[in-house]
C-alpha cells in the first residue's frame, strides 16, 4: 500500500511532466522498488528521442516536397498536350516517337474494372487485354474494388504512366463523370464497358450490354415457367447500382402486364451469394408457398438456389442474368432455369478494337453510345455459351436430369 | 527542460553498435519509404516523375488524414472503426446540402448555404460525430472499438439514407445559389500542389504541434500509458478523451470534404473500409495500439510507405491480389521490427540505470 502511494506519483508525473528524471536517478536506493515503473519512465524516453528522429523525418519528406514543387513547373500540362496528340495522329507503320513514354516502344493501355473477385469481371478484364496485347498494346491491368475514390487514384496513375487509353468499367454511374474527365483533359481517351456514365462527351465509347432488353426476354421466360401465374420473390442487386434498377424495371414491365403473377416479397442482396443465400432462407420462412425466384444476377441465384435446395425445395423455379460459366453450368444439372447472357467478349473485344482504332485514326467512327443485345440461356442452349461468349457448338444440348 | 539537457550527456556515453542499430530502428520507416522510392524508380522510369509524386502525395494525403486522427485516439489507447462511414456521411452531408439545400417546409423555403459555410456544416457534422462517440465511451463506458463500431454502421446507414443508396452527382452548386466552387477543393492547387497536400501538411503540423508541445498532448500520451494513474494526477480524462474521437471526426470530414469534390459526387458508400487503411498507417508508423507510445511523424512516414507501396505496385501492374499480400505482409513486419526496438530498448535502458546507479553509489560510498 505504502509503496503504491510513493511511486505512483511518481510515474505519473514522470508521465505528464517529463521533469522527474533527474530525481528518479539521484535517488538509486529506490531503484529496486521502481523497477516496475521504468517501463514507462523507459517508454518516455524512448519516445522523446524518436520525436527527434521524427523530426527528421519530416524535415526529409518536406525536402521531398519542396524538390516536387521545384519540379513541378507550370509547363507541365503544356508539355503533356502535343505529346498526345501525336499519339493520336500516329500511323501505326511508324510508331518509335511515343518511345520516350513507353522504353519497350509499346503503348499502354490500362484495364480497369471492379474486383475480378467475379468472374464476370475477371473475364471482361482478361478478354480486354489479350485483344489489346494482340493489337500490339501494352496493358496495365487494374481492380478499383468498387470504390470511386480509388478508381480515380487508379486513373490518375494511368495519366502519370502517360498511357494511350483507358478501358474501364467503373464504380458508379455519377461518380465516375470526373475521373474520366481528368483523363480526357489529359488526352486519354476513356473507352466504357458494361456500365455507362451519366455524361455524354467525356467517354469517347459506352459500350454497355442492353440491360433492360436482357431482363425483358429473361422476364418473359420466367412468366411462361411460372405458367403465367402464382407467387413470386425478386432478389435484387445493390441499390446504389444502376443496373440493379435498370435490370428490375425491366422484370417488371414484362411481369406485371399478367395480373395472377404476385410478387410476395422484394429484398436486396447486393449481388452476393451469401447474402442471398440467407434472405431466402429468411423469405423461405414467411412465404413457403412461392412457386419462383427471379434474381438481379446470377451470384444471387446460386445463392438463394442453395437455400432452396438445402430446405428440399426443388420445386421452386430460380432465374439469374448475367451467363456466368457457374449458372450454365447449374442449368445444365438442371437447377437453375434460365439466364441472361452478357455479352461480355463482345464488349470487351469491341473496346480494345475501338480503342486502338481511335489511337490510330483518332475516331472510332461509331456513336458514344453502343449497347449489345444480351441472349436469353435456357437448358436447350446452356451448352453453346462457355466464358460470357458462343463456343461455336450448335447440336443439342443434353437434357438436363427432371426434378 | 531539464531532460533535454541531460539527454545529449547521456548519449556521449555510449557509442557503440547497438547505438547504430537504434538508429536504423527509429529511423526504419523512414528507411523503408526511400527503399521503397528506390526500388520503384528503378522499376517503372515514370514512378519518379514530379507529376507522379504530386499524384502519389495526393492519394497519401487522404489517409494520412484519417490517420492523424486516428493517432490521437490510438494515443490513448482507443480506436474508432467508424472514420471510414464518418467519410461517406460527410461526404452525402455536403453534397446534399450542394444539390437539395437546406429545405424548411413549415416556411416554405430552400436555403442553400454558401459553399465555405457547406464545408463548415460537414466539418461540424463530422466532429459531432466524433463527439457521439466519444460521449458513448466516456459516459457509458463502453469499449472504443464497440462504440466506434457501432457508430461505423449506423453512419453508412444514414448515408445511405440520406438519398435512399442514391449518388448526388454533379456537385457543382449554381450560380443564381451563389454556392459554387465545391469542386475546387479536390481539384484546385497552389504552387503546383494540390489543396489536399497542404491541407495534410497544415494538419500534421498542428497535430504535431499539440501531441508534443501542449500539454493537452500530454495528457493524450498519460492516458494511454496508464489511465488511473493519469486520472490520479488531476488529468481530465474523460473531456480528453472525448475531444480526441472529435479530432478523429474532424479529420474524417475534412477527408470525406476532399473525396467528394475529387468525384464532383457523392456516393454513399464513399470511404468504406478506410478506418482499417488509417489503422495500418498508424501502427505503420511505430504506434502502438496499447497507447501511450508513438506520434504523429511515425503516422505520416506510414501513410506515406503504404500509399507509395500501393501506388508504385498499380504502376508496375502487379496483381491486385498480390497487392493485398504485400501491404498486409509489410503491416505485420513492422510491428515485428516494432517489438524488438521497444524490447531492445528496454535492455538499453536497464543498463543504463545500472550504471548510473553504480555510479551514483560509488560516489555516494565515500560521503557515507
Amino acid at each position: 500500500m505504502r509503496l503504491l502511494l510513493v511511486n505512483q506519483p511518481l510515474k505519473i508525473r514522470e508521465t505528464i511532466g517529463n521533469t522527474v528524471k533527474e530525481e528518479v536517478r539521484i535517488k538509486p536506493k529506490q531503484q529496486n522498488k521502481l523497477l516496475l515503473f521504468h517501463k514507462t519512465i523507459l517508454n518516455l524516453k524512448s519516445e522523446e528521442e524518436e520525436m527527434k528522429t521524427k523530426l527528421f523525418s519530416i524535415v526529409g519528406l518536406l525536402v521531398v516536397l519542396a524538390m516536387i514543387i521545384s519540379a513541378c513547373t507550370p509547363t507541365q500540362p503544356a508539355t503533356q498536350a502535343p505529346a498526345t496528340k501525336a499519339v493520336e495522329q500516329q500511323q501505326p507503320t511508324q510508331p518509335p516517337s511515343q518511345s520516350e513514354a513507353q522504353p519497350s516502344g509499346k503503348k499502354l493501355i490500362c484495364v480497369i474494372v471492379p474486383p475480378v473477385e467475379n468472374p464476370f469481371f475477371g473475364a471482361m478484364q482478361e478478354i480486354a487485354a489479350k485483344k489489346a496485347e494482340e493489337l500490339g498494346y501494352e496493358t496495365l491491368k487494374l481492380v478499383h474494388d468498387d470504390d470511386a475514390n480509388k478508381q480515380m487514384q487508379l486513373i490518375e496513375s494511368c495519366i502519370a504512366k502517360k498511357a494511350a487509353a483507358i478501358i474501364l468499367d467503373n464504380a458508379g454511374a455519377d461518380a465516375t463523370v470526373a475521373a474520366v474527365q481528368k483523363a480526357k483533359d489529359a488526352g486519354i481517351p476513356s473507352f466504357l464497358v458494361d456500365r455507362e456514365i451519366t455524361k455524354e462527351g467525356v467517354a469517347v465509347a459506352q459500350i454497355v450490354s442492353n440491360n433492360y432488353q436482357g431482363a425483358t426476354i429473361l422476364a418473359e421466360y420466367f412468366v411462361k415457367l411460372m405458367g403465367e401465374e402464382g407467387n413470386y420473390v425478386e432478389l435484387t442487386g445493390r441499390d446504389t447500382d444502376t443496373n440493379a434498377h435498370i435490370r428490375s424495371q425491366g422484370y417488371h414491365d414484362v411481369i406485371d402486364q399478367y395480373p395472377k403473377m404476385k410478387m410476395v416479397a422484394q429484398q436486396t442482396a447486393n449481388w452476393s451469394q451469401t447474402e442471398a443465400y440467407s434472405v431466402m432462407e429468411t423469405i423461405l420462412q414467411a412465404h413457403p408457398d412461392i412457386k419462383g425466384v427471379i434474381c438481379g444476377n446470377d451470384t444471387m441465384a446460386l445463392g438463394a438456389q442453395a437455400a432452396l435446395l438445402a430446405a428440399g425445395r426443388k420445386d421452386v423455379i430460380v432465374v439469374g442474368f448475367d451467363g456466368s460459366d457457374d449458372a450454365i453450368q447449374s442449368i445444365m444439372k438442371g437447377e437453375l432455369k434460365a439466364t441472361s447472357l452478357q455479352p461480355v467478349a463482345e464488349m470487351a473485344t469491341q473496346a480494345a478494337i475501338q480503342a486502338d482504332l481511335y489511337i490510330r485514326t483518332g475516331s472510332t467512327g461509331k456513336p458514344e453510345k453502343q449497347s449489345i443485345d444480351m441472349v436469353l440461356i435456357t437448358p436447350e442452349n446452356a451448352c453453346h455459351y462457355k466464358q460470357f461468349a458462343p463456343t461455336g457448338e450448335t447440336g443439342p444440348c443434353p437434357t438436363p436430369p427432371s426434378q | 527542460m531539464t531532460t533535454v539537457k541531460a539527454s545529449p550527456v547521456q548519449k556521449s556515453h555510449r557509442i557503440s553498435r547497438t547505438d547504430l542499430l537504434q538508429f536504423l530502428m527509429y529511423g526504419r520507416a523512414f528507411i523503408a519509404l526511400i527503399l521503397v522510392v528506390l526500388i520503384f524508380s528503378i522499376l517503372s522510369p515514370q514512378f519518379l516523375s514530379a507529376q507522379n509524386m504530386v499524384i502519389m502525395s495526393k492519394h497519401v494525403a487522404q489517409n494520412a488524414l484519417l490517420a492523424i486522427g486516428m493517432t490521437f485516439v490510438i494515443l490513448t489507447g482507443g480506436i474508432d472503426l467508424s472514420v471510414g462511414s464518418i467519410v461517406g456521411l460527410t461526404a452525402m452531408i455536403a453534397g446534399g446540402l450542394i444539390n437539395e439545400g437546406i429545405r424548411l417546409d413549415f416556411l416554405g423555403v430552400i436555403i442553400y448555404p454558401h459553399t465555405w459555410t457547406i464545408i463548415i456544416i460537414s466539418l461540424i457534422a463530422g466532429t459531432l460525430m466524433g463527439a457521439i462517440n466519444g460521449l458513448v465511451i466516456t459516459r457509458f463506458r463502453v469499449a472504443p472499438f464497440i462504440a466506434t463500431l457501432g457508430m461505423l454502421y449506423v453512419a453508412r446507414g444514414f448515408a445511405g439514407l440520406r438519398n435512399n443508396g442514391y449518388t448526388f452527382a454533379n456537385i457543382v452548386g449554381r450560380p443564381e445559389f451563389g454556392n459554387t466552387g465545391f469542386e475546387r477543393l479536390g481539384a484546385g492547387s497552389f504552387l503546383g500542389i494540390s489543396y489536399s497536400i497542404w491541407i495534410m501538411a497544415v494538419f500534421a503540423l498542428i497535430a504535431w504541434f499539440v501531441t508534443t508541445r501542449l500539454p493537452f498532448g500530454r495528457h493524450v500520451y498519460a492516458i494511454g500509458g496508464n489511465e488511473r494513474a493519469a486520472e490520479l494526477s488531476g488529468v481530465r480524462v474523460n473531456p480528453t478523451k472525448a475531444i480526441v474521437y472529435m479530432i478523429s471526426g474532424f479529420c474524417s470530414a475534412m477527408v470525406g470534404l476532399i473525396i467528394a469534390s475529387e468525384l464532383v459526387a457523392a456516393h454513399p458508400a464513399t470511404g468504406e473500409t478506410y478506418e482499417l487503411n488509417a489503422i495500418a498507417a498508424v501502427v505503420l508508423g511505430g504506434t502502438s495500439l496499447a497507447g501511450g507510445r508513438g506520434g504523429i511523424g511515425g503516422t505520416l512516414i506510414g501513410a506515406f510507405v503504404i500509399g507509395v507501396l500501393g501506388d508504385g505496385l498499380v504502376m508496375l501492374g502487379v496483381s491486385s491480389f498480390w497487392q493485398k499480400v504485400i501491404k498486409g505482409a509489410v503491416i505485420v513486419l513492422a510491428v515485428i521490427i516494432d517489438q524488438a526496438q521497444a524490447r531492445m530498448q528496454e535492455r538499453i535502458a536497464l543498463q543504463q540505470q545500472q550504471e548510473i546507479g553504480a555510479s551514483t553509489s560509488r560516489q555516494s560510498t565515500p560521503e557515507d
